[in-house]
């Protein structure tokens, strides 16, 4: 399970560093997937984010964020489809960014498989709790009482 | 070579930010799933919260963080998977900073108004 990076108490300069280091480092083991899923998940997070950042703190005042204004985002079916990418995307590459830096800084084995099990549960129940909002307004009727409650 | 360099800092910014975000994304989609519980719910009372100033700021720091990660994470796939990136990883790494400043302008120019109630 651990990376090479992390046997070697931090030392980054033994991190594999290109697409060949990987492969030649993680041979066909899951760390192989999770690395090439960083790079390809992260660049999906750059647009999804900044269009994310953009809608929200832009071309709006976040200090006015208030339920209808959530709830009218998350009854329209783009936002709910867009956000449902951001979500899935950026928990995946977050959570395991976080398993990443456990792994780096927590070096017994038994703490460092708590604060794992830790994450990992929190992490899937915090995602539940995520796609429940994004599911909670349908798309017809609520989008319809929301707006109602807008005017 | 390595430590103390360009190439230390950049690791040691991207970690930092990305243990913050991940750390905001998990508050975050806990406070927003808080709409479940309708208008009459916890949600208003949580979002007026969140918008005094201390917090509005620390969401400047959320948008910097995202910025800077964006950017040096474009960098890092730059140095995987081209045959250049490495041997301009530094100047690269100047380059997300200066890109992250001057994106910072137009950000601070909308939200610093907002926060002082002048916008």
């Amino acid at each position: 399970m651990a990376r090479p990076s992390a046997t070697t108490g931090g030392a980054r300069a033994t991190a594999p560093r290109t697409l060949r280091d990987a492969k030649a480092a993680y041979g066909t083991n899951p760390e192989l997937a999770w690395w090439v899923f960083m790079r390809i998940s992260g660049f999906l997070l750059v647009v999804l984010t900044f269009g994310h950042l953009w809608a929200n703190n832009m071309a709006f005042n976040a200090g006015e964020i208030d339920f209808a204004y959530v709830a009218g985002r998350l009854s329209q079916p783009g936002v709910k489809l867009y956000d449902s990418f951001l979500l899935l995307f950026a928990m995946l590459h977050g959570v395991n960014g976080l398993r990443y830096s456990l792994e780096d800084y927590v070096k017994r084995p038994g703490a460092r498989f708590w604060w794992k099990a830790v994450l990992f549960t929190a992490a899937a129940a915090i995602f539940v709790l995520g796609v429940m909002a994004l599911w909670t307004f349908s798309f017809d009727e609520m989008g319809a009482a929301v707006r109602a409650l807008n005017e | 070579m390595y430590r103390g360099r360009e190439g230390q800092w950049a690791f040691v910014f991207h970690r930092m930010s990305g243990v913050a975000l991940a750390l905001y994304l998990l508050l975050h989609v806990i406070d927003i799933s808080l709409v479940m519980w309708g208008p009459d719910g916890p949600f208003n009372a949580f979002l007026a919260f969140y918008h005094q100033w201390p917090f509005r700021i620390g969401l400047i720091l959320i948008i910097a963080g995202v910025v800077y990660h964006a950017l040096n994470g474009l960098r890092i796939i730059m140095m995987d998977f081209t045959t250049w990136g490495v041997r301009y990883q530094a100047p690269l790494w100047y380059g997300v900073l200066g890109l992250t400043a001057l994106i910072g302008i137009p950000v601070l120019w909308k939200i610093v108004p907002e926060i002082l109630g002048i916008a």
